[in-house]
């Protein structure tokens, strides 16, 4: 490399370095988003390593009792934490809880909410339909945090990323829950989320498009994988 | 270690390497709403690998390439590791987030390795031998990669200059 080209190095250095100074970097998330999914990779990978030992006996134990699927569909629990395949929900110290779906798998909309009951969210989970109150409750954003943050109250998220719902029950107004819908469409499923009164409320199995009309949000993802694959 | 100083010690690297990671994984994908996915989660693994990452002599190249990396599958997965057509440039003028296009897409055309060493080379400023330990590959092997890498990218944007200025 001769002088001039040294030269013209540092000069592209500092160009290339220059072009980060305009970029504008949106606001950190939570660092207890973070630490919550960071946790949730721990317990993946130490369940990972138990159960490479445990498998072989309990796959051999299946089999002599013929209960193959029981074992395929109970979630994992430990403190605090709920684990299946379709979502992670990890309740904290503080009360709140940390809610991560796996959009890959089929959401099972009952286990979820008697899960989130179990910690203390009181939540009306539906396949193919749509809870909302007319006028919606107060206090939706201080009930629930995202991660990805939705923009307008929607997001799409790009195919692999797992969406983070934080939730603070004791912030929810006395009389409402959580409505939360599922719906499978093509070529994406799409979860709404707005609070309800829970003596006030109409169902629909037309999904809401655009964004929630209210405080809400929407996302998004791509389909989960058929079953099987 | 306790868990609350480690848990401290945490927050402090995030707090201060948030906006820097962010910056460099969002010039290095070209989307900041996919960059912070990607940085957030490899602060999660850094996080759940804290004992470790703390450690390393380069925490903050630690998170982008573990970034990088969680964003490397994606790419593939789309077939976008391959150089831009040239919607993607305008639409990278668009998202009003401070990203250069110009910079950008020059960066995007360079095959993924070269483009690891100028992140972790020009933008986080490690020494040759810290980016050949985080790549896993020899210093001489760095050195080709940088000097191909930035003779590419000083004919791009000297190719884009001229562009530019022809159609003034």
């Amino acid at each position: 490399m001769n002088d001039h080209e040294q030269m013209t190095d540092s000069v592209l250095t500092r160009e290339l370095r220059q072009s980060l100074t305009g970029i504008t970097a949106p606001q950190r998330p939570p660092l207890e988003t973070i630490t919550a999914r960071g946790r949730a990779h721990r317990r993946h990978r130490l369940t990972g390593i138990a159960g490479l030992s445990a498998a072989g006996v309990a796959a051999g134990a299946a089999l002599v009792l013929g209960l193959t699927g029981v074992l395929g569909s109970a979630p994992a629990r430990d403190t605090g934490t709920i684990r299946t395949a379709a979502f992670i929900l990890v309740e904290h110290a503080n009360g709140t809880a940390t809610l991560t779906i796996n959009p890959t798998e089929l959401l099972d909309t009952a286990a979820l909410q008697n899960d989130l009951r179990h910690d203390g969210i009181r939540a009306l989970v539906t396949s193919g339909s749509f809870c909302s109150s007319d006028p919606a409750p107060d206090g939706f954003s201080q009930v629930v945090s995202f991660y990805p943050p939705p923009r307008s109250g929607f997001v799409r998220l790009p195919k692999g990323l797992r969406p983070t719902i934080t939730f603070n029950p004791a912030a929810m107004p006395a009389g409402t829950e959580l409505s939360f819908g599922v719906f499978q469409l093509t070529p994406h499923q799409q979860v709404d989320f707005v609070l309800v009164y829970t003596s006030s409320y109409t169902c629909t199995s037309t999904p809401p498009s655009g964004g929630p009309q209210g405080p809400g949000a929407l996302f998004q993802v791509d389909p989960p994988n058929p079953a099987g694959s | 270690m306790g868990v609350s100083q480690d848990k401290s010690g945490f927050a402090d690297f995030f707090a201060d390497s948030w906006e820097p990671c962010l910056t460099v994984v969002a010039a290095s994908t070209g989307s900041m709403a996919l960059a912070e996915d990607q940085v957030a989660e490899a602060f999660a693994r850094a996080w759940a690998s804290w004992a470790k990452v703390s450690r390393h002599p380069a925490p903050r190249a630690w998170v982008v390439r573990t970034a990088l990396n969680t964003g490397a599958s994606w790419w593939r997965r789309r077939g976008r590791e391959t150089p831009l057509a040239n919607h993607d440039i305008a639409a990278s003028h668009s998202q009003g987030n401070g990203l250069d296009a110009v910079v950008l897409t020059a960066l995007r055309r360079l095959p993924a390795r070269q483009r690891q060493v100028i992140v972790l080379r020009v933008f986080l400023d490690l020494d040759i031998g810290t980016t050949a330990r985080q790549l896993g590959i020899a210093p001489g092997t760095v050195r080709a990669h940088q000097a191909r890498a930035m003779t590419a990218l000083r004919r791009e944007l000297a190719a884009a200059r001229a562009t530019t200025e022809m159609e003034r």
